[in-house]
């Protein structure tokens, strides 16, 4: 590589040329020089790669700061079974107590299709809302309201958008989620079985996913089953594979 | 078809919030795939911070992927579905390399095969790049000020004129300071 000197003037030329906001009537000029002249073309090279590198480690460095928001808990009971020759006494001992502190609650109301039902439902993350200018304002509005956690107001909106187009599968699939989410089941049940009728749909494995875990709540075990195995998804799999045990 | 239509608006945004470093965005994506690359990586003989690390690495290479549009995801599920087949590649090389061999049983990969169709269009060599390397690590020890200077312009893609109001400088000032932070990342980064 050169150490050759750029003067600030150069940098920002080369800058505007990589980030494609070089005028026409100078961009002309620019690619000539690239062609004829190798260490001009290898120091656009370069600043190229430190671009690149800046926002790649910068990124890199955010990827851990975005973990720390990732809940603690998925791999809890996958880990369980091949750590636990390891634990010691004294963990034995607190986990111990905190079962008989938990026990009757424990005993009395969980069941094991509720505990899975508890440990793979997260609402479906939603669609981006980041965009202001598009046609589907209303629907993205909704959205808002639905990754807020409000479902109720999420699903209100959206059913006022459903009357207009009852048969759109992307407004069917995410009121039946918001649904579902929200506890009421069978209004999910009905929804997402329409939407996963239709195998085109982009969400169709979402909507089976769900769909199971909507019967699992319903403690309709074979319904949730079936659906299951219309879903590619790993999720689909590794609780088909837990209710399959 | 009538129901292609939010997804549609929803693709351009999506790939264009990726290509911007939307924060809300990438967080989104990068939350939620996480959870089924720790399962994957668990139940073949891997830890959650060998998750964590090989999931980072698809992320970073998708995102590069899409930013230089050697990747054109069609829905966001096609994008989850990248990272998965990624990610599952990455760790599949680690549990092929030379320290995880010995300790491994054949069968316990059985439910690892990967489909012919899934091996085409992986290309993720860019991160392997030496002098990128070279200039991550070089802007990773950079002195604070710089960084966060360099960090605003070139990650987060703010305007000049936001950034000089932040830093209180004129817009002159600030172009030539970002020169000069630059100059000494190019630097440091031909040490390594």
């Amino acid at each position: 590589m050169d150490l050759q000197h750029t003067s600030q003037e150069e940098f920002e030329y080369i800058e505007k040329y990589l980030n494609g906001i070089l005028e026409a009537s100078d961009l002309k000029t620019f690619e000539q020089r690239l062609q004829n002249n190798a260490e001009f073309k290898l120091k656009v090279e370069e600043y190229k790669t430190l671009f690149t590198g800046i926002e790649t480690q910068a990124l890199k460095e955010q990827l851990n700061v975005f973990h720390k928001d990732i809940p603690n808990n998925t791999s809890h009971l996958t880990t369980e079974n091949t750590k636990v020759h390891t634990l010691n006494w004294k963990r034995l001992l607190v986990a111990a107590v905190l079962i008989i502190a938990a026990g009757s609650f424990w005993f009395l109301n969980g069941n094991s299709n509720e505990r899975l039902y508890a440990k793979y439902f997260t609402p479906d993350p939603g669609l981006p809302t980041t965009m202001s200018n598009t046609d589907d304002y209303e629907f993205y509005e909704a959205m808002v309201f639905y990754k807020q956690g409000n479902y109720k107001d999420a699903i209100s909106k959206w059913e006022i958008l459903q009357k207009a187009k009852p048969d759109n599968d992307t407004l069917n699939y995410f009121i039946g989620v918001a649904y579902l989410a929200d506890k009421n089941e069978d209004s999910a049940i009905s929804l997402l079985e329409k939407v996963s009728k239709n195998a085109e749909f982009v969400f169709v494995n979402d909507a089976y996913f769900y769909l199971g875990l909507a019967y699992l709540k319903t403690e309709k075990i074979e319904k949730a089953k079936a659906s299951l195995q219309n879903s590619t998804s790993e999720n689909s799999n590794a609780l088909l594979s837990e209710l399959n045990d | 078809m009538q129901e292609k239509k939010p997804t549609l608006s929803l693709d351009n945004s999506l790939i264009e919030a990726v290509k911007n470093n939307n924060t809300q965005v990438l967080k989104n994506l990068y939350v939620h795939n996480y959870p089924k690359i720790e399962i994957l990586v668990l139940k073949n003989s891997g830890t959650k911070d060998a998750a964590k690390d090989i999931y980072q690495e698809a992320f970073l290479a998708v995102w590069q992927n899409i930013k230089q549009n050697k990747f054109v995801p069609q829905t966001e599920s096609s994008i989850n579905g990248y990272i998965y087949t990624i990610a599952k590649h990455k760790w599949l090389d680690v549990l092929r390399s030379q320290g995880y061999k010995k300790t491994i049983v054949a069968s316990q990969l059985e439910h690892f095969e990967i489909k012919a169709e899934e091996n085409n269009d992986i290309d993720d060599d860019i991160l392997k790049d030496k002098r990128l390397e070279n200039v991550m690590l070089a802007f990773k020890n950079l002195g604070d000020a710089c960084k966060s200077l360099l960090r605003k312009f070139y990650f987060e893609k703010k305007s000049m004129n936001v950034i000089a109001k932040e830093l209180a400088l004129d817009a002159a000032s600030t172009r030539n300071k970002k020169y000069r932070c630059m100059q000494k990342l190019k630097e440091i980064a031909l040490k390594n």
